[in-house]
């Protein structure tokens, strides 16, 4: 509540969180990540160093060292309240507890390595109290927390199963050698009662002991508050158990021999472990919270951590950082290091973008900007802007829409299935690559994954050309047809340069090439690319069809491609036909700015079949007469006519977008000028500028002089109805009378126009009357 | 009534002197400053190109040949923008009203979508060859690229040191007004020079480089508001005259800058993986160069490729965007005035603000002096070409 009224009117600054300027909490900010990345730090090492440390020794020495220090600093029996024997109880239950916590977690890291340990371990509790209320409670707190519960949840399924790392499957056949004692033992035998693979009974362990953790925070709270603050339980907790661990450390001790050599190599790393991973980290983070909020600490401290980590993971076993910690580090080397997968790289960035989700303040609230104060007293928001435009959206909702959207209209519809068919074939033949291992199939599927962003292209402009227009773009967003049909032929027009600039070097070196792999993909691709020429020619004279233009050249290109049997010259034909079409002065060129989009799309199809077709014929030629050669005189062919059918496409999309008088309108135009000038009342008409804005909007602006005795308004609306019989249906006419010049003088108008016009209208032995007026 | 129609008979037949259309293009490519300069280093280029293409058929050095055709196609970024400044200056015709200026915007936007499918190219063949690094030859990269860097540093050179003596000295107006005398053969380019539409073109330039880091550049635009005002004295009836000679490049230059920038960029950073390489044998060095190298270039075309596709789209000019609600307030302020209706402004090229409205009037209003306060409006916010059309509102 308090904050609501803190926060300053004129700062438009959100309601519910009190903005502090970014820069007084830099250091503080900067203060986490450093602390972040020691912590990081300790955890690697502490990995190293439990290789030849038993666990228990191991927690046992962090505690005890953690409690000498925290001891000196916060000396909890010389300053606070006197603590009493319950109070003593209960201490003891959460040493054990934390003690059980951390052995849990540690054990954890000794099975999965430190990267995975700390992506799994090291959330904060803001994180995972809300993961858990979005997945227990009915209120989660919006789409946004769901996303990012998903997230979560798909990380660690990440983590679980596309992890496969293969040092982990060597150590899982023997572990046998890490049976030290009666508790690891104990682990072990729950782990395989489980069913699952060593590391990944790893990773379901420290989620376990992740909400364990989280659990067991929460409780400690009312703890913390009778013992008189947490730095102080803090502090306690660590000596209490050290001092329960302190039995079973002796036992060990004496029933087993140890694997160290010397301990007092070992004084410096543990000395860091202490510092980074419990004593920094802790006042860090309890500063940190009490200057920033909960939610925006722990979203920093949790990205610096994982990115830490990776980097981390990447060079600690690298011979420079070895060479660095050779020091420091125990002597001992076994190539039994967790490498770095894929699985884990993705479930890291999952786990980054979840947490700064699911951290990010709920919005409750906080929507509206405060304007004011009613006369009762009550807020009063403004819901207006931003503040709209930021609610986070539900994806399924957004998934839907815009599926329905496109499925509106024919355009988008044609591309998206075309889109969807093309995917299908990349991931099949991706799929298929890398089941047979076969480098040429996996690049070939991503060759035409790049193709499919073409389509995409397509695609999203077909749907952005349908938005309203905004105050912004006054016009509306029609012209991203034309723009993403002229970047379509660019990107034609550049692979096909280097298509060329390919083959003419391979004229000169023709390589040898393996001709086995090679039909089967193409004729599939050919296929596919067939279907997809079927499907745009189609819509292409459907688009023309819709425009009454009676012309010879439509009827022949959807002729031809309606054949389907010889794909290469038909298509190329075809297109030539069309293409002829674009560009002839009559009237047939209806096309020429028609739907740029559909067109580039239409291109890049067609370029793709012309691909597929020339592989066929020189796998062919090569198989049958071994010419060599072919290949790179029909890539050679196929970059030429490709580079030809191009340049119509990119000729009308630099006019429309060098704002040509739409060539189509042409003739229409001059005559309704003509008209416009024979209109009683009009003496002339100057500026008449045209041009198409998208396939459906035609600007125009004119300027028109007018007797003064002449009803403006009647001009205005006959001018308007003709030129809109003409097809510009956004016109403006500024109608001047004389004595407009005479103001327009003092202002920007050169003068000399106005002494042209005043001149050429004495000259037609007009009255001039506009001497009286001003 | 203007005779529309005898213009294209006049501009019919000397269509044929391909001689002479090409010593006046050539001519005009050395009338002006900033494509004298980019012809030159046109030039350069292409000799370069065309000594490494030569002595990699002679040597038989496939390497050497690929790169030269690289080289090509790094000059059609240098010939588009050469072609646009050439293009914007050609004079309106019937067909394209407002002229060719836009086309240098269409060379900036051409030569920004180059530079991110070359970033792109060069990003996969980075991450292509940082999973499994070749063993590249290094022995002859390292010459080539140094030559290939000093020729781009001559390069940012000239361009930078163009754009910054354009706009500071005496020289940037001298020269832009010989051009105007040269060119359209107008004595009378003083004429125009009101205050007002000098002062609106200046303010506006202030706003305009904002998002670029190219300070330069906005001081070309006030020397190019010079020039519209010198320009736009010289016709009676095409106002799209005024459309300038020199500040038109900013995009141009751009572009162009931009290309070379990364160009150089490349060329810097073969040469610092191949010393890496020689030196430390670090194979990964050369792709993650290539990447670092790709991702910068990305970065910087993104604010060109942006305000060009702004342009573009015509969308309203960011400049305006918050002079123009105070404006509409103070339309609707006059006398007689509803309602404002469809608005539209949006810019034609750089500096040239185009508007159109539909302003509602009471049927008694003083319609002649609502059309001359608007235009005073909008003059003043920097639109030079309004289009106001006065309805009656029907009572």
């Amino acid at each position: 509540m308090e904050d609501k009224y803190s926060s300053n009117v004129l700062s438009r600054g959100k309601l519910g969180m009190v903005e502090v300027p970014n820069s007084r909490l830099t250091r503080y900010i900067v203060l986490l990540v450093v602390t972040k990345v020691l912590k990081a730090l300790g955890i690697f090492e502490s990995y190293d160093i439990l290789k030849v440390v038993h666990i228990v020794q191991f927690i046992f020495i962090l505690k005890l060292g953690s409690a000498v220090v925290l001891l000196f600093f916060q000396k909890p029996f010389s300053s606070g309240k006197v603590i009493s024997k319950r109070q003593w109880i209960k201490l003891l239950k959460h040493a054990v507890f934390s003690c059980v916590i951390s052995l849990l977690g540690f054990f954890g890291l000794t099975l999965c390595g430190p990267l995975r340990t700390l992506l799994l371990f090291e959330h904060s509790d803001v994180v995972v109290i809300a993961l858990l209320g979005v997945l227990f409670t009915s209120s989660g707190g919006g789409p946004s927390k769901t996303r990012g519960a998903a997230l979560f949840i798909i990380a660690v399924i990440c983590l679980l199963l596309f992890d496969n790392d293969d040092l982990m499957a060597k150590m899982a056949e023997h572990p046998e050698g890490h049976h030290d004692s009666a508790l690891t033992h104990f682990l072990y035998t729950a782990i395989a009662f489980l069913g699952v693979a060593d590391h990944k009974g790893g990773v379901v362990l420290l989620v376990a002991s992740l909400l364990l953790k989280v659990g067991f925070h929460t409780a400690s709270r009312k703890l913390s508050v009778e013992i008189g603050g947490a730095k102080r339980l803090y502090a306690l907790d660590n000596l209490v158990s050290a001092i329960v661990l302190l039995p079973w450390v002796v036992v060990l001790s004496l029933t087993t021999d140890s694997k160290v050599e010397s301990w007092s190599s070992l004084i410096l790393p543990f000395g860091m472990i202490i510092l980074s991973v419990t004593i920094l980290e802790f006042y860090v983070e309890a500063i940190c919270n009490t200057k920033m909020e909960t939610p925006r600490c722990a979203r920093y401290g949790a990205i610096a951590l994982f990115l830490s980590a990776l980097l981390l993971a990447n060079f600690w076993t690298h011979p420079l950082t070895d060479q660095l910690r050779s020091m420091s580090k125990p002597p001992q080397q076994v190539s039994t290091e967790h490498v770095l997968s894929g699985g884990v790289i993705v479930s890291a960035i999952f786990f980054i973008m979840s947490s700064s989700i699911l951290s990010s303040p709920s919005k409750k609230g906080q929507k509206g900007t405060l304007v004011g104060y009613s006369p009762e007293g009550t807020p009063l928001y403004n819901f207006m802007g931003d503040a709209l435009q930021h609610t986070s959206q539900s994806l399924p909702r957004f998934i839907k829409d815009s599926l329905k959207q496109i499925l509106e209209e024919y355009d988008s519809r044609q591309i998206f299935y075309f889109l969807c068919l093309n995917l299908a074939f990349t991931f099949v033949e991706l799929f298929y690559g890398v089941w047979t291992n076969s480098l040429g199939l996996i690049s070939d599927g991503f060759h035409m994954l790049f193709d499919c962003s073409a389509l995409v292209l397509g695609l999203f402009a077909a749907l952005m050309s349908r938005w309203k227009a905004t105050r912004i773009f006054s016009y509306g967003y029609g012209r991203v047809e034309i723009l993403s049909g002229f970047i379509n032929g660019l990107f034609l027009m550049v692979i096909a340069f280097f298509v060329f600039v390919e083959s003419v070097s391979r004229v000169l070196d023709p390589p040898n090439i393996n001709t086995d792999m090679l039909t089967p993909v193409s004729v599939g691709g050919l296929l596919v690319n067939l279907v997809g020429i079927c499907a745009f020619s189609h819509a292409h004279a459907h688009a023309h069809g819709g425009k009454t233009c009676p012309s010879n050249d439509h009827g022949h290109s959807h002729h031809g491609h309606s054949h389907s049997e010889h794909g290469h010259s038909h298509g190329g034909h075809g297109h030539g036909g069309h293409g002829h079409g674009g560009h002839g002065p009559p009237p047939g060129s209806a096309g020429g700015g028609m739907n740029a989009n559909m067109r580039g799309v239409f291109l890049h199809v067609l370029a793709d079949t012309l691909g597929s077709v020339g592989v066929i014929i020189s796998t062919i030629l090569i198989r049958q007469f071994g010419w060599l050669i072919a290949d790179p005189i029909c890539s050679l062919f196929i970059a030429t006519l490709i580079f030809l059918s191009v340049i119509p496409l990119l000729k009308d999309a630099c006019e429309v977008l060098l704002l040509r008088i739409p060539p189509e309108i042409e003739k229409e135009l001059n005559s309704a000028l003509e008209k416009v000038e024979k209109i009683e009342g009009v003496l002339s008409y100057r500026d008449p500028h045209f041009w198409r804005h998208s396939a459906n909007i035609m600007a125009g602006t004119i300027h028109l002089q007018i007797m003064a005795g002449v009803v403006e308004q009647r001009i205005v609306q006959q001018v308007t109805a003709i030129l809109k019989d003409a097809g510009v249906n956004n016109l403006s006419v500024q109608v001047e009378k004389e004595a407009y010049f005479q103001h327009m003088s003092g202002l920007s108008t050169g003068f000399q126009e106005v002494l042209a016009m005043t001149q050429q209208m004495e000259s037609m032995k007009y009255l001039n009357d506009g001497t009286c007026i001003m | 009534m203007l005779p529309l129609s005898v213009k294209d008979d006049e501009y019919k037949p000397a269509k044929f002197n391909l001689l002479l259309k090409l010593s006046g293009w050539f001519r005009s490519i050395l009338a002006d400053k900033t494509s004298r300069n980019l012809f030159f280093f046109l030039c350069l280029n292409l000799s370069f190109a065309f000594v490494e293409l030569s002595y990699g058929i002679w040597s038989n050095s496939l390497g050497l040949i690929s790169d030269s055709f690289h080289m090509f196609f790094d000059c059609t970024a240098l010939l588009a923008g050469l072609a646009a400044s050439v293009i914007s200056r050609w004079r309106s015709n019937d067909s394209f009203s407002y002229g060719y200026v836009r086309a240098e915007v269409l060379a900036g936007f051409v030569n920004g979508l180059f530079l991110i499918f070359t970033a792109f190219f060069i990003f996969s063949e980075g991450v292509e060859r940082a999973l499994e690094p070749p063993d590249v030859h290094h022995d002859r990269l390292l010459p080539v690229s140094v030559a290939g860097l000093l020729v781009n540093l001559v390069g940012i050179f000239v361009f930078q040191h163009g754009g910054h003596g354009h706009s500071h000295g005496e020289e940037g107006h001298g020269h832009s007004h010989s051009l105007f005398n040269g060119s359209v053969n107008h004595g009378h380019a003083h004429g125009g020079h009101e205050p007002e539409s000098k002062h609106g073109g200046h303010g506006h330039s202030h706003d305009g480089h904002a998002g670029h880091g190219h300070s330069h550049d906005g001081h070309a635009g006030h020397g190019h508001s010079h020039d519209g005002n010198g320009g736009h004295g010289d016709s009676h009836s095409h106002d799209e005259l005024r459309t300038p000679g020199k500040g038109a490049s900013k995009q141009i230059l751009q572009g162009v800058l931009l290309h070379i920038i990364a160009d150089t960029l490349g060329s810097v950073g073969v040469i610092i993986s191949a010393l890496l390489m020689q030196k430390y044998d670090l194979m990964i060095a050369d792709p993650i160069c290539s990447m670092l190298i790709s991702l910068l270039i990305g970065v910087s075309v993104v604010p060109l490729l942006r305000e060009s596709i702004g342009i573009l789209m015509q969308r309203t000019p960011p400049s305006l965007d918050q002079a123009l609600p105070e404006c509409y307030q103070r339309v609707q302020q006059l006398q007689g005035v509803y309602n404002l209706q469809d608005p539209h402004f949006w810019t034609l090229c750089t500096d040239v603000y185009i508007g159109t409205i539909k302003l509602l009037v009471a049927p008694d209003a003083d319609r002649r002096w609502i059309l001359s306060q608007t235009h005073n409006v909008f003059t003043q916010a920097g639109v030079r070409q309004l289009y106001v059309q006065i309805d009656t509102a029907a009572m």
